[in-house]
């Protein structure tokens, strides 16, 4: 199989989206439908917590327009949801969990009298006590989340443990410690939370949803309104982002119970920015207390880690978001003994659950914030330091988990070492103007790819010869932005040794395609991606062979596929393909296969708490650099270049690659300076994009991508998955730089995300830097 | 709610004399509060909306008999920053244009609608009060004049009366001055709301300053200015230790409010170390 040129070809979705004339599920309005809209009272009545006496729904139901007014009472089945627990109504009868908890749901015939409606809404909520903080919320006699839960607001608490961490760290020659606290992030989609529902006569939902999960989706649905899941159609066009924000249920359950009210007509939803803020999933707000131990040389010897995680007002993911970030809480490194303790806690906050970076980005400013400290202490070059530690091919993780996978994060750091900017960063400092100060900082990540152990991360592809002789690949996993269905359009033609334009895809549909897993956790080209290699290369040789007859050979050898036909090179005879789809019956014209991803099977480190999904076997790699410069009057902080040098095995589109590097590293940078979700008693009070600040074209520098070279042995053509990994970088890589340019103690002032100005000025006054260095 | 487009002058004042009329220029702020008050739908809307854009009388850049120019109210952000006139003469002004929001919304928000919507961090108001302009009020009953400065009268609050519209600003250039500036600490490089803002301009007389005009935005009600540290300055050269000397006065009598932006404490003390910068000008 000839390999992939990394000058491909452009995305194949490129075109259709820069002209506008993708259809996203936010631009599906259904001839006639109806618009739902979900009442929720706690943001207007100040009130994230309480107990729910009632709700007045007469006059919004004298408004024209105004269809139907659905609360709990018209909720069939058990009213709960969830991925893994079901601990969330689907409208709220008894009490309210956070601010946008939903009590009722409004069906009316456009979208001003939906508005309306839900406007002259009224709820009695009669205000309880609330937990607003994880430590609190632990405390006896806190206010309970969910009342006679055994467990209290525990929802989970985990332990992995290798080595002794805390006797290594007693006798370790140098120690350093430090508290760490990352924020709440939103996701900030630019296609907000959307989709359209029908019952047909045969008693099919047939539904469009902005999901990163159409296939678990049904499951979710069916569980919370008690319907048959299989009698659920979904599909799932192009997502305008997804980040893990549409990563389980948003719209899917009230869609569902609208449609089944709507007497037979499709409904609508779609959230606007201030709903999908109020209500959406959040990236979980973490506190971490660390300890690193190493030997004079800076060989690490143990690290102790301990995890509290704030989930919000229901479980959804954050068992498993505590999960993937206890498993990389030592960070990429040799590290003999840890210890990592983790707890997540529900609070009467906004519901966190997946974002990019799943934990790991909560991770990552602890582990490289501590590393740094030690370079310090050392008196070492921080990149040396992480270059003697890091984790290649064959090496134990912190986990315990042997890397029998590619693993080529000592690359990586060549890669940043060797690069001007790392070469030239004491010019850099020593450049800065008046009243202004300069930093270089490196950081090193990483990303597990997968499910985990315990879960099967699956994949089904289906790949069919179509009338005309071109082929039509059955996507089974969404695309939110992120590229793969141009993967798979690639991967597809390379495989049937087609040109690019023969190749048609079908976005997710459930009852077109067949079963696979979500889009997450950076699998969704690699397991997919691995299914429908299979699937094509099971074409291929079923069409050469079929083709025999048509060709009049007694034996298959010769017959090979090129574009568009079959040929006998021995004897220069060709058969069209469009000529031999109509010989062959259609069940004839399809293959399908499956992949499912290897899971770790050599772990030294012991695990207590986990259900599933613990640990992981593949990893992507990267280190960045972030040169900055800081204003010394106003504190504020501006990137000035920003470099990632990404081990995400073999690439096999070179500007996916890059988009994903570049994509996850703007992201990491609106965390690590700009973006401040504020809450006050669970109400946030940055309840859009006026308030919530995320990076704009000018707050960003040219990020520069380099590819290291690898191979991962399982994945398809030898690729990782890189779609988080960047996310995970700039947060460390800035606080590196901050310390570069304001010093160690400023820095140790710096460890609460994000870097606002305010927060650097007032580390800058402590240090008395800014003094120092004023040269005007 | 109607919205009327008139074409003139006369038909504007006629137009806006329907009970609930209000002007609507670009309707960056407005259609942003009107938004939000539907949904809440407790707050009453406007019975009707009167497009200003049409009105030619209230665009476009003029200089006056006495130098002074006159910035139509009805101007957008992006127009002004392309007038040469407002380029060479008002580089403070052109700064601040330059920093607010982003190219769609300078597209279409207009001077007077920055002016009237009175907020403390309206990005125009500390270069228009530093330089002492004037505003023209127009109605059915004729025009009238008033300093920029009565004219704002807290946030929200000007003193236009009903059947009134802005229909310019009279900015003095000042060529006198030899230091001009103006400097936006946002939180992000656009579409960010001032948290502080600085407006200087300083006259010099061989080296030494003989008059400094000193207007922040964002801390306070409206436009702050501070006669203390102008004083501070006037009969010392630029020098760091000078405006060091002014800027603790100014920490010591300014008194920002916190918000979700910044604290109290952040911004007084930036609202002193924008002084700062002047020494490198
Ligand atoms: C995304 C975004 C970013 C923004 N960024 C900034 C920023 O960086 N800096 C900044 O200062 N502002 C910013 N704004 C606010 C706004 O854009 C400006 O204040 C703009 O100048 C308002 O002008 P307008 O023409 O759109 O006013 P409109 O919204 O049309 O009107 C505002 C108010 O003034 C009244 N009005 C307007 N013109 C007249 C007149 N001639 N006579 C009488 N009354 C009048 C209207 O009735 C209304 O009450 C931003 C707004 C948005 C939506």
């Amino acid at each position: 199989m000839p390999l992939p040129s990394p000058s491909t070809p452009p995305r194949a979705d490129a075109l259709a989206k820069a002209t506008g004339a993708e259809r996203y599920a936010f631009d599906s309005i259904p001839e006639g439908c109806l618009h739902a809209g979900a009442f929720r009272p706690g943001a207007r009545l100040g009130i994230a917590h309480g107990r729910v006496r009632g709700v007045d729904a007469g006059a919004a139901l004298s408004i024209p327009g105004v269809v139907r007014v659905l609360t709990a009472a018209d909720v069939p089945g058990p009213n709960l949801h969830g991925i893994i627990h079901r601990d969330q109504p689907v409208l709220c009868g008894e009490v309210i969990r956070h601010a946008g908890d939903p009590v009722a749901l409004v069906l009316a015939e456009t979208p001003e009298a939906l508005r309306d409606g839900l406007a002259a809404l009224r709820a009695d909520i009669e205000p309880l006590p609330g937990a607003f903080d994880a430590a609190g919320a632990l405390k006896p006699g806190a206010p309970l989340v969910h009342a006679g839960r055994k467990g209290g607001n525990l929802l989970l608490r985990a332990k992995i443990e290798k080595g002794d961490a805390r006797a290594a760290l007693k006798n370790a020659p140098v120690v350093v410690r430090g508290e760490f606290f990352t924020p709440v992030q939103e996701h900030a989609f630019l296609e907000t939370q959307c989709g359209t529902a029908r019952l047909l006569p045969d008693g099919t939902l047939d539904m469009t949803l902005s999901t990163q999960s159409p296939f678990r989706d049904r499951f979710e649905i069916g569980a919370g309104l008690g319907l048959d899941p299989l009698s659920i159609r979904i599909r799932a066009p192009h997502l305008g982002g997804g980040f893990g924000g549409k990563d389980g249920a948003t719209v899917q359950c009230l869609l569902a119970l609208a449609a089944l009210n709507a007497g037979g007509r499709p409904v609508r939803m779609a959230w606007d920015r201030e709903e999908s803020v109020l209500a959406g999933f959040k990236r979980h707000a973490v506190r971490l207390r660390c300890a690193l131990g190493a030997d004079t040389d800076g060989t690490l010897l143990a690290h102790d880690c301990d995890m509290l995680f704030d989930t919000g007002a229901y479980a959804h993911l954050g068992g498993e978001v505590m999960e993937l970030s206890m498993e990389h809480a030592c960070g990429p490194y040799r590290i003999p003994n840890t210890r990592v303790t983790g707890r997540c806690v529900y609070t009467n906050n906004p519901i966190a659950g997946a974002f990019r970076g799943f934990g790991v980005a909560q991770a990552s400013p602890a582990f490289e914030g501590l590393m740094d400290e030690l370079a310090a202490k050392l008196g070492m070059d921080p990149l040396e330091l992480r270059r003697r530690n890091a984790l290649a091919g064959g090496d134990v993780n912190g986990a315990g988990v042997r890397l029998n996978a590619s693993a080529h994060l000592p690359e990586c750091l060549e890669a940043v070492a060797a690069h001007p900017l790392w070469a030239e960063r004491e010019a850099w400092r020593a450049s800065a103007p008046a009243f202004t100060m300069r930093g270089v900082g490196v950081a090193a990540v990483f990303n597990g790819m997968g499910y985990g152990r315990g879960l099967p991360d699956m994949a089904i592809a289906k790949v069919e010869l179509t009338d005309a002789g071109g082929f039509r690949v059955y996507v089974s996993v969404a695309d939110m932005g992120q590229g793969n269905a141009s993967a798979f359009a690639l991967l597809a033609a390379q495989e049937l040794n087609q040109p690019p334009s023969s190749i048609e895809l079908v976005m997710p549909d459930t009852e077109r395609c067949h079963p696979s897993g979500s889009s997450s956790a950076g699998r969704t080209t690699y397991t997919f991606g691995n299914a429908l290699i299979k699937a094509c290369a099971g074409l291929r040789a079923k069409l050469a062979s079929r083709a025999a007859m048509p060709l009049l050979r007694d034996t298959l050898d010769g017959l090979a596929l090129e574009p568009g036909r079959v040929v006998h090179a021995p004897s220069g005879k060709a058969l069209p393909l469009a000529v031999l789809a109509r010989f062959l019956p259609h069940d004839d014209r399809i293959c399908v296969a499956e992949f499912l991803m290897p899971v770790a099977q050599d772990v030294a480190g012991k695990a207590e708490g986990f259900l599933i999904g613990y640990p992981h076997l593949l990893f992507a790699y990267a280190a960045h650099l972030a040169r900055i410069e800081v204003d010394g009057l106003t504190g504020r902080v501006r990137v000035c270049d920003y470099l990632c040098a990404t081990d995400g095995g073999r690439v096999l589109h070179r500007q996916g690659f890059d988009q994903q590097a570049q994509g996850g590293a703007a992201q990491g940078i609106g965390y690590a300076l700009f973006e401040e979700f504020r809450l006050d008693a669970g109400r946030s009070t940055t309840g859009d994009l006026g308030t919530y600040l995320i990076p704009t074209a000018l707050d960003l520098p040219d990020i520069a991508s380099l590819a290291v070279d690898g191979c991962e042995e399982s994945g398809p053509h030898g690729l990782k998955g890189v779609g988080e990994v960047g996310l995970n970088g700039p947060a460390p890589a800035v606080a590196a730089a901050l310390r570069h340019c304001l010093g160690d103690a400023a820095a140790r002032r710096l460890r609460r995300l994000p870097f606002t100005p305010e927060r650097v000025l007032a580390a800058l006054k402590a240090g008395g830097t800014a003094r120092n260095r004023r040269r005007a | 709610m109607r919205v009327q487009s008139p074409r003139d002058l006369a038909e504007l004042f006629e137009a806006l004399q329907t009970p609930g009329a209000q002007p609507l220029a670009g309707g960056t702020d407005l259609l942003v509060r009107l938004r939000a008050a539907r949904k809440d739908g407790v707050k009453p809307l406007p019975a009707s909306l009167v497009r200003l854009d049409g009105v030619e009388a209230l665009r476009g850049v003029r200089r006056e008999a006495d130098g002074a120019l006159r910035l139509g109210a009805a101007s957008t952000h992006a127009e002004l920053l392309a007038h040469p006139l407002v380029r060479a003469a008002l580089p403070e002004l052109a700064a601040a244009l330059t920093q607010l929001g982003s190219p769609p919304i300078r597209n279409m928000g207009t001077l007077g609608g920055n002016i009237c919507t009175a907020s403390p961090a309206g990005d125009c108001l500390p270069p228009l009060y530093a330089l002492g302009a004037v505003v023209e009020l127009a109605s059915q009953a004729g025009a009238r004049r008033m300093r920029l400065a009565e004219f704002i009268a807290g946030p929200g609050r000007t003193g236009l009366k009903p059947g009134e519209v802005l229909a310019a600003a009279i900015v003095p250039p000042a060529p006198e001055f030899q230091v001009r500036h103006f400097e936006k600490v946002g939180r992000r490089g656009a579409l960010a709301i001032a948290v502080v803002s600085l407006s200087a301009l300083l006259r010099l007389e061989r080296g030494r300053i003989a008059e400094a005009r000193l207007a922040w935005g964002s801390v306070g009600p409206t436009v702050w200015r501070c006669p203390e540290a102008e004083a501070e300055l006037v009969g010392r050269k630029p020098t760091l230790a000078a405006l060091s000397a002014a800027a603790a006065v100014v920490r010591e009598n300014v008194r920002p409010i916190g918000d979700l932006r910044a604290s109290a404490d952040y911004r007084r003390q930036v609202a002193g170390n924008l002084l700062l910068r002047l020494a490198l000008l």
